[in-house]
């Protein structure tokens, strides 16, 4: 299967500006966050996509998407019911076809020679199946993510197949259910912020809305699919950076830094600032 | 021959008892097989094969070998073994022993050093895989692992965190307590359920309760309450124990004997809220309250038991700390549900947390305890490991049970309304420590020995039974199947099950109710406590009456001879059907329990009302509110100002009483204040009680005395002995002034008139026994043996009525008391005194965990000291428990100066020569060879010595800078000094009547005189020869509801063995055997004082009629 289609999530209440935010990338250009966000994606085969904003936020996210804009449709979503309830909204723009589900306030940082989107892609097109990207994380990280529970799959150092995914759960519970042979001790297969979702996630989507209208969160819908189909998780190798947490948006341009030309540049600046600091 | 029995793979051979393979060995293949058995249980991987290898070992020495070894053979101890053992080194400990065996031989000695050391090791064992399998329990794991705040993955549910009218929701966790209907026979010990999980099965009820007569209706009587604070502490109330604290540092978490909230705190770790792994981290509290519930914020737990006092058998404590846990896990998360019932897998996680939360704390119960966190009737049965298990591959069982809750086609609700309606269940008001008894258990289960192995496959049986008829209805039968298990498997198992109490009442009520009386039924780990009576529901209204006034005479009747912490209740119950459960509640509904704000309110009105905190002024006006409408809080403002304003009389009235007691009792108050000063000023203590650092101490002689082991007696001896029977010339002297302070932990009752054993069938007591050996003797002499039983403040009045009750045993004999003429008024120890005890003496160190907990109390207990004031009179306790005996070298003056002793001589006024002996030495009698040696050697005192064992601590006979005599442990200059001294002193003295009396400097005719100042005058010139010894003792002080504290005292005392080093009176030594000299002075010594003969060679010097 082809996934030509994305649907980016930026509807959070606190996420109105994060997408607006630039940063200086490796190349030495300036680029806001969404606009780093959307160049990745329409990197690979993926034709269009989609961004869920709150009510009328379109005009600043119009500047975001900058160049990217005439393959993008916002959506907006009226009311702030989870992430799931975001993700729904996208239902008329996928048209029951398979696609990517990314986060905005979330930059990614590859460390291998592969990108990580196309190794997920990759991985969706050839098994045919829906797939999240999951990165073992110690579970003092657990009160942030979902996580899953899976067996890894025979051959595949970094495919496993979901058997059970949890949101945000107590590691009471993680180590009860979610315990993945292989990994450290204390660390669990958490969701990265990426997904590719297809039609049955939707319907599981709806039904829960109908039942329970008030919140809609993503990852019980992820675990009733991965309880009636196959679902994998593929584990990412790379750096991730919630923009939307305190310094998370220095962190992540540091990471750029280090990872370009002017790293001695950028290094010295910080040593001398330390040094010139009071602690 | 004895490894292929722990390595059988068949049941056949693998369930032979030890005892049966060893009759028939020799002592040297006795010696080769624990060679065998060493070196096994040094390489085995397997557990359960190195434990029972281990027991194996304990048995042979501790009853085997000793039985075959020729007694003569004193042997010796090795001090530095001794001192591995205590601190717990028990590996060098066995190298050590073994060494001295291999050395020298076995003997004795060396055998009950040996048995002490594998009996300790095999429990070490045991316990460390327990600790192990409850840190590796899934959902446990992570807690361990938790180091830093930064990591803490627990967070505060956001409805906790939402304050309505300033105040912030309450959640409240109600839990029934269990019932075992039966535990077969004790299966729902941990490692059992890990060896042997077929036959771990227990079958038990959760269930509501109320006071009889309290005019409430049955409720869960355990209750945790949870809310958040403004500000970042831990804030702990016990409301039933009256306790609070604000805890601001981790360290104070870990603290958990400084105070009555150690379960409060063992739930805050082991729920994850304060995990076990950050412990000693020196992390602020203040940061990891700040992690998990937000900057500034801290966390209420409170904890309440409804009127069910200690000791229930109801598994109280363990409920409590199931319902404190399930409220902190709710709270972060770790249940799906806020409130109601919790799932079955959280259920199981409450368990494992509760498990852990008592071994942190430092106590233990079995895995059926947390039974209220289940509903209704449920079967829980130990469960085979499997490969997903921790334990799989080491136990053949897990740690956690599988429970199986039966529904209401399986058993139903006729039926369980059925057991209601028949059912009486009581608490006698004994508290009793299970502890031994669960040890005997495991200790018998890896022996396999015969009786008690068939025992444990009946209770099986029963259990199956016992279903059947639950799911019939049929509680008639359930009643004949719960006495069966308790007549039979239990008490044939654990004869200690039942006691004189238990048994009494039992009977009582058979007379009363007699068909209609169904059956008896033992809850938890012995009678006398929780228990239940069946009878025909027709009757049940009368019978819960008729039982409680049985109980409450029963109780009257002996409650100077068994330990009572309270009157007997009978409680109203329900079966509850929804086991655990939360609650959640918001603004005005948002109240605590009534007598949770006089514990806090007093501490907040102090200050101006413009100071209070926007919560605490929402709070006062909250508990107006309710107390003008809310008929529960009717009482609390009176309780409130009780709380601020306690009445005088109320503070007053133990101490009038105290001072009258004094008075009566002839208390010295200027010697009192003479050792106050002197204790004060450090001129005498506990380091003062021992001689010169200088003083030379050797092993006595063989010529220093005369072995009476196995020697068949002289005939000349005996009938010098008879002869003196037979004309009267003898009485006996039994010191029964004590209150057996070891006996019941500081109880405070007469261990004399303890009921401590079956003996033909019957319980006896300590003076009956006596009694019964000198009815014999004075029988098989053709007369009638005069018999005295010296007593004190403590112990008069109670041996007297009792004697009454009892027809004094119908006694042939002369039979006398004589009271104490002196008392001393204990006092708070001295800082200096307590380190000494506790820092400078060896010490037995306890398991990791349970050492911590008594650090923390001793710390807690000098802190007492210094505030209560050092050397200041101990007052703070009933009357009785202030006072105490000086020392029983005052038991003989007493005679003299009471007139007990002219009295006797008006009775006999050729009576030459007394027997003194403790009330504790049983196999004392009146031994003809014995008294003939005595009377032959013309001594002035024959003491008798045994052989040492191990647990034979506190003196010896010593040849002391080169003159043999008695040398109390108190004096030894050197611990070690101990250790080289063969002859433990068992007290008893033959005493040449006139040669005493001239050490006094007295005439029988000054005796008969009774001139008091001058008796006095003699008895303090012989007082003043002797050293005054410090000493510390337990004593237990009860307060609410069945609680009881333990606390060390200062008292001072002579002790009568010093006699032996004057040189103004001829003394001599005899080594007796051990069977006669050994000492009863530990409730846990009675199963082993059972097995190994002692009981039977005591019942063989008795005629009971």
């Amino acid at each position: 299967m082809k996934i030509k289609k994305a649907v980016i999530t930026a509807a959070g209440l606190d996420q109105r500006h994060l997408p607006l935010q630039t940063l200086v990338t490796p190349s030495g250009e300036t680029k806001s966050v969404m606009s780093l966000i959307l160049d990745e994606i329409f990197s690979t085969e993926i034709e269009s996509a989609a961004i869920i904003i709150t009510p009328e936020s379109q005009r600043d996210f119009i500047v975001a998407v900058d160049k990217h804009l005439d393959r993008v449709t916002f959506i907006e979503q009226e009311k702030p019911l989870g992430y799931g309830h975001a993700v729904l909204q996208s239902k008329a723009f996928v048209e029951k076809e398979p696609f990517l589900l990314m986060m905005s306030d979330h930059l990614y940082l590859s460390q291998s020679e592969t990108p990580w989107l196309k190794s997920l892609l990759s991985v969706a097109e050839q098994t045919g199946c829906p797939v999240s990207a999951v990165q073992a994380t110690h579970e003092s990280k657990l009160p942030y993510y979902g996580a899953v529970a899976g067996k890894r799959i025979n051959g595949k150092a970094d495919l496993y197949e979901i058997s059970a995914a949890l949101e945000k759960p107590t590691p009471t519970l993680a180590e009860q259910e979610l315990i993945v042979p292989g990994l450290r001790s204390g660390h669990y297969l958490c969701f990265f912020g990426m997904h590719i979702l297809n039609d049955s996630v939707m319907k599981y989507l709806e039904k829960s809305f109908e039942e329970s209208p008030d919140k809609l969160p993503l990852t019980p819908s992820i675990n009733a699919t991965a309880k009636s189909e196959r679902f994998l998780a593929c584990e990412i190798q790379g750096l991730r950076f919630n923009i939307g947490e305190p310094y998370g948006l220095l962190r992540a341009q540091l990471a750029m830094a280090f990872a370009s030309d002017q790293r001695d540049e950028v290094m010295s600046s910080i040593i001398e600032l330390i040094s010139s600091t009071k602690s | 021959m004895l490894l292929s029995i722990i390595t059988a793979e068949d049941h056949q051979t693998r369930d032979q008892a030890l005892a049966k393979l060893c009759e028939s060995l020799e002592i040297d293949q006795l010696l080769q097989e624990c060679d065998e058995l060493d070196l096994f249980r040094r390489e085995s991987s397997n557990l359960y094969h190195r434990v029972r290898a281990i027991f194996f070992l304990q048995a042979i020495y501790r009853f085997h070998l000793p039985e075959k070894l020729a007694s003569q053979d004193t042997g010796s101890i090795p001090f530095n073994g001794y001192q591995k053992l205590l601190e717990r080194h028990f590996e060098e400990a066995i190298d050590a022993f073994l060494l001295v065996q291999h050395n020298f031989g076995p003997s004795d000695a060396i055998c009950s050093a040996l048995a002490s050391a594998y009996h300790q090791l095999a429990f070490q064992t045991l316990a460390n895989q327990v600790r192990k399998s409850v840190r590796t329990v899934r959902g446990n794991q992570w807690m361990f692992r938790m180091g830093h705040p930064e990591d803490h993955p627990l967070r505060i549910r956001r409805e906790l965190l939402e304050k309505e009218d300033h105040l912030f929701p309450i959640l409240c966790e109600r839990t029934p307590v269990r019932m075992d209907l039966t535990h077969s026979a004790w299966s729902d010990i941990f490692f059992l359920g890990m060896d042997f999980p077929r036959g771990a099965k227990v079958l038990n009820v959760s269930v509501d309760l109320a006071v009889q007569g309290s005019n409430q209706p049955p409720r869960p009587p355990v209750e945790a309450y949870l809310r958040m604070i403004d500000q970042p502490v831990l804030r702990l109330t016990s409301i039933d124990l009256k306790a609070t604290t604000e805890i601001h540092s981790l360290g104070e978490v870990f603290d958990f004997a400084k105070d009555h909230l150690g379960l409060l705190k063992a739930a805050i770790i082991a729920s994850g809220i304060i995990p076990p792994g950050i412990e000693g981290s020196g992390t602020s509290l203040k940061s990891l309250l700040a992690k998990i519930a937000g900057q500034g914020r801290g966390i209420e737990l409170i904890s309440s038991v409804n009127n069910i006092p200690k000791g229930s058998r109801l598994a109280v404590s363990t409920n409590l700390l199931a319902a404190l846990i399930s409220a902190c896990m709710r709270a972060t998360g770790q249940t799906h549900s806020l409130t109601g019932e919790l799932t079955e897998k959280e259920r199981q996680i409450v368990l494992a947390r509760a498990i852990l939360g008592e071994w942190i704390g430092g106590s233990g119960g079995g895995w059926q305890d947390s039974g209220g966190v289940w509903p209704g009737i449920k079967l829980i049965e130990g469960e085979i490991a499997s490969e997903a298990d921790p334990e799989f591959g080491i136990s053949q069982g897990r740690l956690m049970p599988r429970h199986k809750v039966f529904n209401h086609q399986e058993i139903a609700p006729d039926a369980r309304q059925a057991l209601t309606d028949s059912l009486i269940l009581v608490h006698g008001g004994m508290a009793q420590n299970v502890g031994p008894i669960l040890e005997m258990v495991t200790e018998k289960y890896l022996l396999r020995s015969p009786d008690e192995w068939n025992g444990r496959q009946e209770a099986l049986a029963l259990l199956d039974q016992i279903i059947e008829a639950l799911t019939q209805g049929d509680i008639r039968t359930l009643g004949k199947l719960t006495t069966q298990n308790f007549r039979g498997p239990l008490q044939t198992i654990i004869p200690w099950a039942t006691n004189h109490f238990t048994e009494t009442l039992i009977k009582r009520v058979s007379q009363a109710f007699g068909e209609d009386f169904w059956g008896f039924w033992m809850l938890g780990g012995m009678s006398g406590g929780g228990m239940g009576f069946i009878v025909d529901p027709q009757r049940k209204q009368e019978a819960l009456t008729t039982i409680q006034s049985l109980m409450l005479k029963t109780k009257k009747e002996l409650e100077h001879a068994l330990p009572f912490a309270m009157d007997p209740v009978v409680y109203d119950f329900e079966i509850n059907e929804h086991g655990t459960s939360g609650e959640f509640h918001r603004g005005s509904e948002a109240t605590l329990p009534p007598a949770y704000y006089p514990l806090h309110l007093p501490n907040r009105l102090q200050g101006p009302r413009s100071k209070l905190s926007q919560t605490d002024q929402a709070e006062l006006t909250q508990f107006a509110h309710a107390c003008k409408i809310n008929p529960a809080f009717h009482s609390s403002i009176e309780s409130l100002f009780e709380t601020i304003l306690p009445t005088q009389s109320h503070l007053n009235s133990g101490n009038v009483s105290l001072k009258e007691l004094l008075k009566k009792q002839g208390f010295d108050q200027l010697q009192h204040e003479q050792i106050r000063k002197n204790l004060k000023e450090g001129r005498i203590g506990l380091a003062q009680n021992r001689l010169a650092q200088n003083s030379i101490i050797r092993d006595v002689r063989e010529t220093d005395v005369t072995n009476f082991i196995d020697r068949s007696p002289h005939p000349e001896l005996v009938k010098i002995g008879e002869n003196a029977l037979r004309a009267g010339e003898v009485a006996v002297i039994t010191l029964s002034a004590g209150a057996g302070s070891r006996w019941t932990q500081g109880a405070g009752v007469c261990k004399a008139l303890h009921p401590f054993a079956q003996l033909n069938g019957k319980h006896r007591t300590f003076i009956e026994t006596h009694l019964g050996k000198s009815r014999k003797s004075g029988r098989e002499a053709g007369t009638l043996l005069p018999h005295l039983f010296t007593t004190s403040y403590l112990t008069h009045n109670p041996t007297k009525d009792f004697l009454e009750t009892v027809d004094h045993y119908q006694y042939p004999g002369p039979l006398y008391l004589s009271p104490g003429r002196s008392v001393g008024l204990r006092m708070v120890p001295t800082e200096r005194d307590l380190r000494f005890a506790w820092e400078e003496m060896p010490q037995q160190l306890l398991d990791e965990q349970q050492q911590k907990v008594r650090d923390s109390l001793r710390e807690a207990l000098i802190k007492w000291a210094r505030q209560s004031g050092e050397a200041a009179d101990y007052i703070d306790n009933l009357p009785l428990q202030c006072l105490h005996p000086v020392g029983h070298f005052f038991e003989f003056p007493n005679l003299i100066l009471n007139g007990s002793l002219a009295k006797l001589l008006q009775e006999r006024p050729q009576l030459k020569t007394l027997m003194l002996h403790n009330i504790d030495t049983l196999g004392a009698n009146v031994d003809p060879a014995l008294l003939g040696h005595h009377l032959k050697n013309k001594a002035g005192l024959t003491f008798e010595v045994i052989t040492r064992r191990l647990e034979d601590r506190g003196g010896g006979l010593a040849l002391v800078n080169g003159k043999p005599r008695l040398l109390e442990g108190l004096a030894m200059p050197r611990e070690e000094d101990e250790f080289r001294l063969s002859y433990y002193n068992t007290m008893t003295t033959w005493i040449d009547l006139d040669e005493i009396l001239a050490l006094f400097q007295l005439t029988r005719a000054d005796v008969f005189e009774g001139n008091l100042d001058q008796l006095t005058c003699a008895v303090r010139q012989v007082a003043d020869l002797l050293p005054t010894y410090i000493t510390l003792k337990e004593v237990k002080k009860r307060w609410g509801n069945g609680q009881e504290n333990v606390f060390p005292v200062t008292q001072f005392e002579k002790l009568w063995s010093d006699l032996s080093s004057l040189s103004e009176i001829e003394t001599q030594y005899v080594v007796v055997p051990r069977l006669r000299g050994q000492q009863l002075k530990d409730p846990a010594q009675l199963d082993a004082w059972l097995r190994d003969g002692s009981a039977s060679h005591v019942a063989s010097l008795c005629e009971w009629q």
